[in-house]
C-alpha cells in the first residue's frame, strides 16, 4: 500500500462507490434505512488512506508523486492528458475533506433519521466527497473545473433538498447561477492561461512555461483576476457572497460539510494551487486582499445582529473566508510558503470548528423541532449539556479565545498582514490598512459569537413549542461527532503549528510554492511568535467576549449597545445590499429582459423565415423521391454521366 | 510459379483469412442442419460461438506481412485489423439485435446470412487486388439480399427487397465496369501495382481513362455510402424492410463502401504523401461536390419525416456527407505543408465506430419496441416512451445526442476529427484552394440543422403523454444490445483515446510532409 497515486486514486474512488450504493439502496424498501453505512464507510477508509498518503509525503523521499498521464484525446499537437499530483498541499486537503466528512456522515445518519428522501441525501454527499476528492488531487484545468462544476451541483442538489419549500428551492437556484456568475470569469481566465501558458491545461506544464516565457504583467493581472473570480463566486466573498447565508435552506450536515469546511474553501485552495501565477501579480494579489477584507469586514458586521442561528454561522464563515484571503493577498510582498501556509492552517482549523458549530447548531435544532431564531428559545445549558459544551469550544475557537485552534491561526494570518506592512512592497500601506480591518473583525468575531452563544444557552430556559415536551439532547449517534471535533477544534491548533512549525514546514515542501517562492524573490521568513500579536488578538477576543457577555447574558436578542440602535439596524438588515442588488440587479434586467422579449420576437420571426428555408427546399426536393425504381436507377446513370462529363470537362479546360 | 517467395505469398492468403473462413464455415454448418432443427435459440447460440471462434482465431493467429505485397491478394495491415474487429464486433452486437426478428422457421438462414455478411466486409479490409475485393463486396450484398426477403411478410417489405437487389446489382455493374479499366491501363488486378503505377503515370500527364474509372469507383461505392444521386434506395429500403436487417445495411455496407473506396485510391496505402488521384485529377473536387450535396439533401429531406425510420435513413444518408468530408481530406496529404492533426481516413473510421453504435442502436431500440400488432413507424409512436420504457428511452435519447454530436458522446468525437482534419487541410492547391474550410462550413451548418429533427425524437419521448405506449417486449437480446451501444456511445465519447489510437494506427499521418521532401531534394 505504499504505492502513493494508487493511494490516491482509491479515496476519491470509495465515496464513488457509496454514492452507487445508497442510489441501489433507494430502490430497497429494507435497506433504504441503511442508506448511510456505505457514506460512513467509504469516509472513514478514505480517511485512513488519507493519513497514509500523508505519512508517505512526509517521510519526504520526494517532494510530489505526479501520476502516469491519461490520454484524454489527442490529435496531433492538440493533446489532453489527464494527471493527478499527490503532494502536501492535496494531502493535507484530502485528510481534512474525508475526517470532517467522516463525522458529519456520522452525525447525519441520525440527524437525517426518517426522512423520506434518506438514500438520495446520502447518495448526493458522497457524490459530493468524490468531486471535493477529485477537485484537490486534478492537476489539470479541464480536469479541475469538472469537479469544480461537480461540487457545484452537488451544492445546487442539497440547498435544494427541500423541495417542497419554495425558499429551499429559490435559495438552491440562487446558489447556483451567483456562482455560475464567478464561474464564467474562472472559464475566461482558465482560456486566457492556456493561450498564456503554451497550450498547456496540465498545471504543472503551465506553470513552468510561464515561468520560462513569462508574459506581460498586464496580462497575467488579468488572467489571475478572472481566475479569483472563479474563487470569490465559489468562496462566497464580495460582492458574491449573498448565496451563501441563503444556502443555509438546505439540510444542516451539508452547511456543516458543503457551506462551511469544504466547498467554500475550494477558492482559496485554488489560489494557494496557484500562487506560482499571482507571486508574479502583485496587483492581482492585493486586490485579492481587499476583496477579503473588505468581506471580512461587512459580513462580520452583518452577523452582529441576525437572528437566526444558522445564518450567523454563515456570515461568519464568509467573514472567516475572507481572512484566508487576506492572508493569501500578502503572498506577494512576502514570503509565498508563509502566506498560503497561514490562510491553509486558518482553512484547516476553521474547517473544524465551523463544521462543529454548524453540527451543534444541527443539534439544537434538531431538539427544538427545526426551530433555529435565537430569540425563540434560550438557556439551553441544562437541558443540552453535551451541545452546549461542544458550542461553547466552537465558539471559543472562532472568537480567538487565546491557546485554541482559531487563535493560533488567525495570529498567523495577522503577522503574514504585519509582515507585509513592513515589506518593501509598494502597497504597504494598503496592507496596514487591511491589519486594522483584520483587527476589527477580529473583534467583531469574539461579539455576534458569543452574543450567539449566550442567547442559546445562557438566561432564563426557554423552549419553543414545536420542540413539544421532550426537549432533550441529541441521540450518541449525533453527540459523539461533536465532542470529536470539539476536541479537534480546542487541539488541532496549538499542537500543529505555534512552536513546532510542523504544519507550515510540510506544506512549504510543495513543489508549486517552491516555485511561487523563487518567483516572488521574497527573503524568507522566520516562524517566530509575536508577543505583540499575541496580546492584542488575546485583547480584541477577551474584549469581544465580555462586550457579548455585558449585554446578552440575560437573553435579549434585539438588544443593542447604547447609543447604537440604528447601526444594529443596519445590520439586522443586512447592509440593505439584497434590496441594492435587486434594485441596481434585479430591476433593470426585468425591464431587459422584457426589452429582449420584444426583441425576440422579432429574432423568433426571422428565425422561423429561416428554418422555413431548408423545409421549403426540401418540399421542393421532395417528389423527386417518387419511389419508382426505374427513376432511381435512371438517376443513378444520370448521376454518373454528369460526374464523368464534370471530370473530363475539368480536365480538358 | 517457381519464385519460392511467391508461393510463400500465395500459400499464406488462408492463415490471413482463417477468421472469416471460420465466419463463413458456421455459415455453412448452420445452413446445412438449419433445415433440421428449427430452433431459434440453438442457431443463436451457435451463431455467437462461430463469432467468439472468428474472434479468438483473429487474436492468436500471427500474421506478418506478405514477402511480396504486388502479388498478394489479402494484406494484414493495421487498417485490416481494424476492419476486422469491427466486423466481428458488428457482427457479434447484431446478433443480439437480430433476437426480436427472428421467428424458428427462418433463424438459421437469417444468422447464417448474417455470418457471411461480416466475413465480407472483413475481407473488404484486407482485400489487396480487384477480384478479391469484388468478391468481398459481393459476399456482403448477396447475403443482404436474402436477409431482405427472408422475414418478408408484407408488399411493402417484398419491394424493399427488390429495390435493393435491382439498385445494387446495376452499382455492382458499375463498379465492374471502372475495375476493367483499371486492369486495363496497369496490366495488372493487383491494388498495390495499379496505385503505383497510377501515381507515377500521373505525376507527368493525367491519364484520361484512370479518371473515368475512378468516377465508376466512385459512383459504385457512393451507392454503398448512400451518398447523392445513388442514395434513391435508402429511405424506401430503411422503411420497408425489417429493422434488423436494416441496422445491418446501414452499417456493414458504409464500412464496406468507405474502406474499398480508400484501398482502390490509395489512401490507405503505406504512404500517404503519393495519391494516384491528388487534387489535381479533380476527383477530390468531384468528391467534395458529392459530400455537401449528400449532407444538405440528407438533413433537408430529414427534417420532412414524420415516419422515424425515413427519418434515420436519411440521417444515414447526412451522416454518410460527413464522412465523406474525411476522404476529401484525406486527398490533401500531399499538398500539406506541415504534418496534419488529422489525416483524414483516422476520422473516418473513428467516425465509422461511432456511426455504427449509434445507427444501429436506434434501430435495434424500434426493432425492440416493434411488434406486430404495433410497429414503430411514425415520430410520435415513440410519445411519452420515457414513461413507459425508461430505459430504452435513455439509450435512445443517447443515440439522438450522439447523432446530434453533443460533448461527451462518441458523435463529438468522431465530428470533432473530422472537423479538424478540414480545417488543418492546407489551402494553397490550386484546385481546391480554401474549399475544405468552406466543407467545415457546409458540414457545421448541417449539424446545426440535423440537431432539429434529432432533438424531436427527444422531446416526443419525454416531454409528450404515451398515445398508445408500445407492449411489454420479450426480446432481452435485443434490449441487451441496445444497452450495451448506448453504454458504448458514453464510453467512447467520454474517453475517445482507444478508438482514435487504432484508427491512427490504421490510417497512419505521414510525418513528414511530401512537399518539404521533394524541397530538399
Amino acid at each position: 500500500m505504499s504505492d502513493p497515486i494508487g493511494l490516491a486514486l482509491a479515496i476519491p474512488a470509495l465515496p464513488l462507490a457509496a454514492a452507487l450504493l445508497a442510489w441501489l439502496a433507494a430502490g430497497n424498501k429494507a435497506l433504504k434505512n441503511y442508506a448511510h453505512l456505505p457514506l460512513v464507510a467509504a469516509c472513514a477508509t478514505a480517511a485512513v488512506l488519507a493519513f497514509l498518503l500523508l505519512n508517505t509525503v512526509l517521510d519526504g523521499s520526494a517532494p510530489n508523486y505526479v501520476s502516469k498521464p491519461v490520454t484524454w484525446f489527442a490529435a496531433g499537437h492538440l493533446k489532453v492528458n489527464f494527471t493527478i499530483t499527490v503532494d502536501a498541499l492535496s494531502t493535507v486537503m484530502l485528510g481534512m475533506i474525508t475526517f470532517i466528512a467522516t463525522m458529519i456522515a456520522v452525525f447525519s445518519g441520525g440527524y437525517m433519521k426518517g426522512d423520506k428522501g434518506f438514500p438520495r441525501f446520502f447518495a448526493v454527499m458522497s457524490l459530493f466527497v468524490f468531486s471535493m476528492c477529485g477537485l484537490v488531487l486534478a492537476n489539470n484545468f479541464l480536469l479541475l473545473v469538472a469537479f469544480w462544476e461537480g461540487v457545484g451541483l452537488c451544492s445546487y442538489l442539497l440547498v435544494g433538498y427541500y423541495y417542497e419549500k419554495p425558499s429551499a428551492a429559490d435559495a438552491a437556484r440562487k446558489a447556483f447561477l451567483v456562482t455560475r456568475l464567478g464561474d464564467t470569469g474562472f472559464l475566461l481566465g482558465i482560456f486566457m492561461l492556456w493561450k498564456l501558458g503554451g497550450w498547456n491545461t496540465d498545471l504543472t506544464a503551465l506553470f513552468e512555461h510561464i515561468a520560462q516565457h513569462p508574459p506581460g504583467e498586464g496580462q497575467l493581472t488579468l488572467a489571475c483576476l478572472l481566475l479569483f473570480c472563479g474563487a470569490v463566486g465559489k468562496s462566497a466573498q464580495f460582492p458574491l457572497y449573498v448565496w451563501l447565508p441563503d444556502a443555509m435552506e438546505g439540510p444542516t450536515p451539508v452547511s456543516a460539510l458543503i457551506h462551511a469546511a469544504t466547498m467554500v474553501t475550494a477558492g482559496v485552495y485554488l489560489l494557494a494551487r496557484c500562487a506560482p501565477l499571482f507571486a508574479k501579480a502583485p496587483a492581482a494579489q492585493i486586490t485579492v486582499a481587499w476583496i477579503g477584507g473588505i468581506t471580512a469586514l461587512l459580513a462580520a458586521f452583518i452577523a452582529l445582529a441576525q437572528t437566526d442561528l444558522k445564518r450567523i454561522l454563515a456570515y461568519s464563515t464568509v467573514s472567516q473566508l475572507g481572512f484566508m484571503f487576506m492572508a493569501l493577498g500578502t503572498s506577494g510582498a512576502i514570503d509565498p510558503t508563509f502566506a498560503v501556509a497561514a490562510a491553509m492552517f486558518h482553512l484547516f482549523t476553521h474547517a473544524f470548528f465551523k463544521a462543529l458549530l454548524f453540527l451543534a447548531a444541527g443539534s439544537v435544532m434538531h431538539a427544538m423541532g427545526n426551530v433555529i431564531d435565537v430569540r425563540r428559545f434560550s438557556g439551553l445549558r441544562k437541558v443540552m449539556p453535551v451541545t452546549h459544551l461542544t458550542f461553547l469550544c466552537g465558539a471559543a475557537a472562532l472568537a480567538g479565545f487565546p491557546l485554541l485552534s482559531g487563535f493560533w491561526s488567525k495570529d498567523l494570518v495577522l503577522e503574514s498582514l504585519t509582515e507585509a506592512s513592513e515589506s518593501p512592497s509598494k502597497y504597504s500601506a494598503g496592507y496596514f490598512a487591511l491589519f486594522l480591518v483584520a483587527c476589527t473583525t477580529a473583534f467583531l468575531t469574539a461579539f455576534y459569537t458569543f452574543r450567539a452563544y449566550f442567547l442559546t444557552f445562557w438566561g432564563p430556559e426557554k423552549v419553543p413549542e414545536e420542540a413539544g415536551h421532550h426537549a432533550h439532547e441529541s441521540p450518541s449517534s449525533m453527540t459523539m461527532p461533536l465532542l470529536v471535533l470539539a476536541v479537534g477544534a480546542v487541539f488541532v491548533g496549538g499542537t500543529l503549528e505555534p512552536f513546532t512549525h510542523w504544519f507550515s514546514d510540510f506544506l512549504s515542501s510543495t513543489p508549486s510554492l517552491d516555485a511561487a517562492r523563487k518567483a516572488a524573490e521574497a527573503a524568507p521568513l522566520a516562524h517566530h511568535l509575536n508577543w505583540t500579536l499575541v496580546g492584542v488578538s488575546t485583547a480584541l477576543a477577551l474584549a469581544g467576549i465580555g462586550a457579548a457577555f455585558a449585554l446578552y447574558r440575560n437573553g435579549g436578542a434585539e438588544k443593542a449597545p447604547l447609543g447604537l440602535d440604528p447601526v444594529f439596524a443596519l445590520s439586522r438588515d443586512k447592509l440593505y445590499v439584497d434590496e441594492l442588488y435587486h434594485a441596481v440587479l434585479v430591476k433593470p434586467a426585468e425591464v431587459l429582459a422584457f426589452l429582449a422579449r420584444v426583441f425576440d420576437g422579432f429574432l423568433d420571426a426571422l428565425s422561423r423565415l429561416v428554418a422555413a428555408v431548408p423545409r421549403f427546399l426540401g418540399a421542393w426536393v421532395r417528389p423527386i423521391q417518387t419511389g419508382l425504381v426505374q427513376f432511381y436507377a435512371l438517376s443513378m446513370a444520370l448521376g454518373l454521366a454528369v460526374f464523368l462529363s464534370f471530370v473530363v470537362f475539368r480536365i480538358t479546360r | 510459379m517457381t519464385d519460392p517467395l511467391l508461393q510463400q505469398t500465395l500459400k499464406g492468403v488462408f492463415r490471413l483469412a482463417a477468421p472469416e473462413i471460420a465466419l463463413v464455415g458456421t455459415a455453412c454448418v448452420v445452413f446445412l442442419f438449419g433445415c433440421l432443427y428449427n430452433r431459434r435459440w440453438l442457431w443463436f447460440v451457435v451463431s455467437l460461438l462461430g463469432v467468439v471462434l472468428a474472434g479468438v482465431l483473429a487474436g492468436t493467429i500471427k500474421t506478418q506481412m506478405p514477402p511480396i505485397p504486388s502479388a498478394a491478394p489479402l494484406i494484414p495491415d493495421a487498417a485490416a485489423q481494424f476492419v476486422r474487429w469491427v466486423a466481428l464486433v458488428g457482427a457479434f452486437v447484431l446478433v443480439f439485435v437480430s433476437w426480436a426478428e427472428v421467428d424458428r422457421t427462418n433463424a438459421a438462414e437469417y444468422y447464417a446470412c448474417l455470418l457471411t455478411a461480416a466475413a465480407g466486409v472483413s475481407l473488404v479490409g484486407r482485400a489487396n487486388d480487384l477480384i478479391t475485393l469484388f468478391l468481398a463486396l459481393e459476399l456482403l450484398s448477396i447475403p443482404t439480399y436474402i436477409l431482405l426477403y427472408l422475414p418478408a411478410r408484407t408488399k411493402l417489405n417484398q419491394e424493399a427487397a427488390a429495390k435493393y437487389f435491382l439498385l445494387s446489382v446495376m452499382s455492382s455493374a458499375v463498379m465492374l465496369f471502372g475495375f476493367s479499366y483499371l486492369y486495363g491501363l496497369t496490366g495488372s488486378v493487383n491494388l498495390t501495382v495499379i496505385a503505383d503505377a497510377l501515381t507515377k503515370a500521373h505525376a507527368e500527364a493525367l491519364n484520361p481513362m484512370a479518371l473515368v474509372a475512378a468516377v465508376m469507383v466512385i459512383a459504385a461505392m457512393a451507392f454503398r455510402v448512400t451518398a447523392v444521386p445513388f442514395h434513391f434506395y435508402a429511405p424506401d429500403v430503411y422503411e420497408g424492410a425489417p429493422a434488423g436487417v436494416v441496422a445491418q445495411l446501414a452499417f456493414f455496407p458504409k464500412v464496406a463502401g468507405f474502406v474499398a473506396l480508400a484501398r482502390v485510391f490509395g489512401l490507405l496505402g503505406a504512404d500517404g504523401r503519393h495519391l494516384p488521384f491528388d487534387t489535381n485529377t479533380q476527383v477530390p473536387l468531384l468528391l467534395w461536390i458529392i459530400a455537401v450535396m449528400t449532407m444538405c439533401l440528407g438533413n433537408v429531406l430529414a427534417l420532412l419525416q414524420d415516419n422515424v425510420r425515413r427519418m434515420l435513413a436519411y440521417s444515414s444518408v447526412a451522416h454518410g456527407g460527413y464522412m465523406l468530408m474525411g476522404v476529401v481530406v484525406a486527398s490533401s496529404l500531399p499538398d500539406a505543408k506541415a504534418p496534419p492533426d488529422v489525416g483524414g481516413i483516422d476520422a473516418v473510421l473513428v467516425y465509422l465506430v461511432a456511426y455504427g453504435m449509434m445507427t444501429v442502436g436506434s434501430f435495434a431500440v424500434i426493432l425492440f419496441l416493434s411488434t406486430p400488432e404495433r410497429p414503430v413507424e411514425s415520430i410520435d409512436d415513440l410519445a411519452g416512451l420515457s414513461q413507459s420504457h425508461p430505459i430504452s428511452a435513455g439509450a435512445m435519447a443517447v443515440f439522438m445526442f450522439s447523432l446530434i454530436g453533443l460533448p461527451l458522446t462518441a458523435g463529438f468525437a468522431g465530428k470533432l476529427l473530422l472537423f479538424v482534419g478540414a480545417i488543418d487541410a492546407p489551402t494553397d492547391s490550386p484546385a481546391m484552394r480554401d474549399l475544405y474550410r468552406w466543407l467545415a462550413v457546409f458540414a457545421a451548418v448541417n449539424a446545426a440543422v440535423g440537431a432539429y429533427y434529432y432533438l424531436r425524437v427527444v422531446g416526443v419521448m419525454f416531454l409528450r403523454t404515451p398515445i398508445r405506449p408500445p407492449v411489454r417486449s420479450r426480446a432481452v437480446p435485443t434490449f441487451l444490445a441496445a444497452v450495451a451501444l448506448a453504454g458504448g456511445t458514453l464510453f467512447f465519447g467520454v474517453y475517445p483515446e482507444p478508438i482514435a489510437r487504432a484508427a491512427r494506427k490504421a490510417a497512419p499521418v505521414p510525418s513528414a510532409p511530401a512537399k518539404a521532401t521533394t524541397d530538399a531534394r
